[in-house]
């Protein structure tokens, strides 16, 4: 059901995006995502879809908080006619296992402020970040631990 | 003229000359770059900057189409940074600071050879491997 | 009247975007290594050339762009990140060094 209810939307998506609201479109639109809607089945079927939708859009939320703000800070600190660096890297404990949320983490950590995912370790336990600012790691690691980390074990368990 | 277009037109003209500074900026840095990542990062950044240029075009001329014209420069761009990055790991680290810096990260046995090969092909990889030309 | 607000918003956007493309182009110049100098890029440059898109969205008003520019904004978000990680893996792999102002690196030390 579920699955109908989504094709819809993205025929109507679809239609916004090509301009042309003909009925033809409408249904072209409606096979092309039911088309792609039926080959990531498998990922989809997980239960409480909808439930997670909240979480997930409280998710992106904080993920554009996030952007705007360490645009920003990015920006003071260049405009700083004394930088003050204090880059290095510092290994991150992962609590999140699956590839798909590392992923999703390092991508977040990347557009935090002052920091940039570089590498996992192989057995996919240690993140490695770099930070403009490693004068205080652990302070750090914990904003990362009770912020991102936190939202995506709501969002995906 | 109405006050509404005028607003625009200023407000165009100053973003297109601050985007101008930032794309001199830029190409100094691709130009100047010590290191291969660093041109990297820099023309990286150039895409931006020129997606931004066409944004301010498409205002300009009210052509929207313009917009489909920046997605896809940014998808080049994304694959282009992509395969940069692939090419650094493949090429090695062979170019000027490697010799000021002690090699702390590569054992220095494996660089020698990838060294060789990287300056071989030199004619056919264009201006990536620019930096080599010095040595 | 409205068409005065909607003016102001699209300059606004049109300003602090390129604005936010000069801080990043400034930090690539003045930052001292590479890996810090993918902050400024790959940050302070995804929102400027973001908010001109969005900007373009806000001027035409009409659907098909403003989910066309969306579409566009959200691409962007969403790669720059994966580059900047990708080019800083292959820097790191391949040795360059980090700057001499650096306080620690831990990937180092595990590597070896």
């Amino acid at each position: 059901m579920t699955t109908y209810i989504l094709s819809l939307v993205f025929a109507v998506i679809w239609v916004a995006v090509t301009g042309s609201a003909t009925l033809h479109n409408l249904i072209f639109g409606f096979a092309l995502s039911t088309l792609s809607l039926w080959i990531v089945r498998e990922q989809m079927s997980a239960r409480g879809y909808w439930q997670r939708m909240g979480r997930f859009l409280s998710l992106l939320a904080l993920f554009f908080k996030e952007l705007a703000l360490s645009a920003w800070k990015v920006a003071v600190l260049v405009m700083n006619p004394r930088m003050e660096l204090k880059p290095g890297i510092f290994a991150y404990p992962l609590t999140v296992d699956r590839d798909f949320e590392i992923t999703l983490l390092a991508n977040l950590i990347t557009l935090t402020p002052g920091t940039l995912s570089v590498d996992v370790s192989q057995d996919r336990r240690t993140l490695f970040v770099h930070a403009i600012d490693c004068s205080d790691a652990e302070a750090v690691k914990r904003d990362i631990a009770t912020g991102f980390e936190r939202k995506i074990m709501e969002a995906f368990r | 003229m109405t006050a509404a277009q005028m607003i625009l037109s200023s407000a165009l003209w100053l973003a297109l000359v601050v985007l101008g500074l930032s794309f001199l900026l830029t190409v100094w840095r691709v130009i100047k770059g010590p290191t291969l990542p660093d041109r990297v990062v820099a023309l990286d950044m150039l895409v931006g900057i020129v997606i931004g240029f066409i944004a301010l075009i498409a205002i300009r001329t009210g052509f929207t189409l313009y917009i489909d014209i920046a997605i896809s420069l940014g998808l080049v761009g994304f694959l282009a940074t992509v395969a940069f990055a692939r090419f650094i790991l493949a090429q090695g680290r062979g170019d000027e600071t490697a010799e000021k810096e002690a090699s702390k990260v590569i054992p220095a046995p494996p660089l020698a050879p990838k060294r060789k090969r990287a300056s071989s092909r030199k004619p056919g990889a264009g201006p990536a491997v620019s930096g080599k030309a010095k040595k | 009247m409205i068409e005065v607000l909607i003016a102001l918003l699209t300059a606004l956007l049109i300003l602090v975007g390129a604005g936010f493309a000069l801080v990043a182009a400034v930090g690539l110049t003045r930052l001292p290594d590479v890996y810090t100098r993918m902050h400024a890029a790959s940050k302070a440059g995804t929102v400027g050339s973001g908010l001109m898109l969005l900007a373009v969205a806000l001027h035409a008003g009409d659907l098909s762009t403003l989910a066309r520019a969306l579409a566009g904004f959200f691409f962007f978000v969403l790669t720059a990140p994966i580059s900047a990680h990708l080019l800083a893996m292959a820097a790191h792999k391949m040795g360059y060094p980090l700057h001499e102002k650096s306080v620690r690196d831990e990937l180092n030390d595990y590597r070896n």
